[in-house]
């Protein structure tokens, strides 16, 4: 194995995509959390807390989305998938579009300066959700969770 | 009544030979699967088993997905001697080793799972 091949530094007994999940999925339920409490406690300072730490697991789903697809891609030729492995890709997908519409709703509001909707709520709790099964799932088939 | 007879007569010609035909056959294919042994290997808990397996030449190779989740049998050489699907679980690959040489391969989902086929 070359050290400078980009095929090896990707994936060969390291995949990044499996080191790189766990920023976004850390950053957003944090974020989440930190808007609830924020919300509860009615503190500014944690709601700007969780702005920032919803706008990086934002930006952090890009680089997880791109190294899972090419690794579909490239170690598995793009084959169509089943199963579990099928699952993780669509529950993946639905959750970074999650996280960047919470987001999305945080960094309007903030720009408008406007009070946070009370709509975000449910939608933070279902997306907290989805995310930790995604990522159960992705250890799942990592053998971290088998 | 003679018609009948040579009705009779070429009717049980026509099954016996269809008989022997079938039985000739289906020895052949015995022959054949006699020839070539396939031998197993089991996927189980991120494991190939055995890891290292010596066959000899001609020799096919089955790999069974015994795991709960899915795995892949691929060669590491380039370009690849042998590159399974995804295999689900209670899946099969197999592939026939008809050159001598010693094939290492691994699981391209979980990179760490390795194994090896000596062909002699």
């Amino acid at each position: 194995m070359h050290p400078f091949d980009v095929k090896t530094i990707l994936f060969a007994k390291h995949a990044q995509h499996v080191v790189l999940i766990h920023f976004p999925i850390a950053l957003f339920i944090i974020g989440v959390l930190f808007d609830f409490l924020g919300q509860w406690k009615k503190q500014q300072l944690l709601a700007v807390a969780a702005y920032y730490n919803l706008c990086v697991a934002a930006i952090a789903t890009f680089p997880v989305v791109v190294t899972g697809i090419v690794a579909w891609q490239w170690e598995l030729e793009g084959q169509k998938l089943k199963g579990i492995l099928l699952m993780h890709l669509v529950m993946g997908c639905v959750s970074s579009v999650l996280i960047c519409l919470v987001w999305f709703i945080h960094m309007r509001t903030r720009r408008e300066q406007e009070d946070l909707p009370g709509y975000r709520l449910p939608i933070e709790a279902a997306a907290v959700v989805i995310v930790s099964l995604t990522g159960h799932l992705g250890g799942f088939l990592s053998g971290v969770n088998g | 009544m003679r018609s009948v007879l040579t009705i009779a007569g070429l009717t049980a010609a026509l099954v016996l030979g269809t008989l022997v035909v079938c039985t000739g056959q289906s020895s052949h294919v015995a022959n054949a699967q006699e020839k070539m042994p396939s031998i197993e290997v089991k996927i189980d808990n991120f494991s190939f088993g055995p890891a290292t397996l010596t066959v000899p030449v001609g020799s096919m190779v089955t790999w069974t997905n015994r795991d709960d989740i899915p795995h892949t049998v691929v060669s590491t050489d380039d370009p690849k001697t042998f590159k399974s699907k995804v295999l689900d679980t209670n899946e099969k690959f197999s592939f026939t080793f008809s050159k001598a040489g010693t094939y290492p391969y691994f699981c391209s989902i979980h990179p760490k799972m390795t194994g090896k086929v000596v062909v002699q």
